[in-house]
């Protein structure tokens, strides 16, 4: 049988400010994932705008998980990290210093 | 009594507890994948901020093993996964997941699944009026109509528990996105009503991290456009006489058929409805 694969839109269309989390995502039965950042609208993104991974056992308490992306400045700009070894939730948490706000797509595509 | 699937036969250990029509349109057992299922997602043109809010909202969903902060995993009836929708926290928030479809021929289609739902368990509370209720909508067009009958078990509204199953043959209006394309945002509070017989008390058990599963079975007969048969555990309702959401045939939509699970929230929490496995099948 192919390894199941599953790409999930974790934001589609979100107006990120500092602090914005996407909705958590159970991927336990995936072992690796790509996810993916891009900006739909620049908004006053700028130098600095990060989106940070979390995982969780429960989907209501949150660690880093230690990978971050750079979110793109120029609207269709695109970012990824490569994840794996995640465990069960997923999920990005924005860092947007200085009240910046962006108009985000992000997707997690997830890989048995 | 016999079901169809076990007449004659040593009973299928995967088809026995359900009670199929003669042709299986599918069976989905979410330990093997995702198989086919995907988020509702709402029309728009130009930019993702044309799409209506009801169906902005809306998240996609996942497999789930089901596990708990407190018990650890529970897994789900057969095999380790089910399909799980998840609404945003919010009360009136909700998640709706589809399959999409068209009937090979016009017949009465029987969807049937083991289901549970329950809140996120952020309270170390009972938490039982948390989810206010779940439902599934078909989305059929024939020759001349479009035909949207929907159901939903309302579990509680506005703090208070109801238990009843509910339908809804009016909606609003159709909203224009542009280009050519419409949206109708018929998910709505607005325009349930009491199906005769449909009270029922559902077992939730003792927590929020407790989970049983439940069967569930509606039919719908293309033919008539009309409802058949709901059957939730023991209760079996007639719905032959009720009505349902009806509008013109509309273009490139011809032999519609999808299958829309829903779930909202009644309080600032989360609602998950899961799927053990889902089968449909029809008597063409």
């Amino acid at each position: 049988m192919l390894a199941e694969s599953y790409t999930a839109v974790i934001a589609r269309g979100e107006d990120w400010v500092d602090g914005s989390t996407t909705e958590p995502y159970e991927a336990s039965w995936a072992r690796e994932a790509i996810i993916m950042v891009r900006t739909l609208e620049a908004g006053t993104l700028g130098a600095g705008a990060k989106a940070h991974v979390q995982i969780s056992l429960d989907g209501m308490r949150w660690v880093d998980e230690g990978t971050s992306l750079a979110i793109p400045t120029e609207v269709d700009g695109v970012s990824m990290a490569r994840l794996g070894h995640f465990g069960h939730y997923l999920r990005l948490r924005a860092e947007l210093p200085d009240s910046m706000t962006g108009f985000m797509l992000a997707t997690l595509s997830l890989k048995a | 009594m016999i079901s169809t699937s076990q007449a004659g036969q040593r009973p299928d250990i995967n088809l026995s507890r359900f009670d199929p029509l003669p042709r299986i349109m599918f069976y989905d057992d979410f330990s093997q994948g995702m198989s086919g299922w995907t988020e509702l997602l709402g029309n728009y043109t130009g930019s993702l901020r044309t799409m209506h809010p009801g169906y902005k909202q809306f998240t996609p969903p996942m497999l789930s093993n089901l596990t708990q902060w407190d018990g650890g995993t529970h897994g789900a009836l057969t095999g380790s996964y089910a399909l799980k929708l998840a609404s945003r926290p919010g009360r009136g928030s909700q998640t709706v997941s589809l399959k999409r479809m068209t009937f090979p021929r016009a017949c009465t289609m029987q969807l049937e699944c083991f289901f549970t739902y329950k809140p996120e368990a952020t309270q170390l509370e009972l938490s039982d009026s948390d989810v206010r209720s779940w439902g599934v909508v078909f989305d059929v067009q024939d020759s001349k109509h479009r035909v949207l009958p929907q159901v939903r078990y309302l579990n509680a509204l506005d703090g208070k528990l109801q238990n009843k199953w509910q339908y809804k043959e009016q909606s609003v209006d159709f909203d224009n996105v542009g280009d050519r394309t419409v949206t109708i945002y018929h998910y709505g509070e607005e325009n349930w009503k009491d199906i005769p017989g449909g009270h029922q008390l559902i077992c939730y058990n003792e927590i929020p991290t407790k989970v049983n599963w439940h069967y569930f079975r509606l039919g719908f007969d293309i033919r008539t456009l009309r409802y058949t048969e709901l059957q939730c555990n023991d209760l079996v309702l007639d719905l032959s006489g009720l009505g349902t959401l009806k509008f013109d045939a509309m273009p490139n939509l011809q032999n519609l058929f999808n299958v829309i699970p829903f779930v909202d929230s009644d309080s600032d929490r989360r609602a998950f409805l899961y799927f053990d496995s889902i089968l449909l099948s029809g008597d063409w």
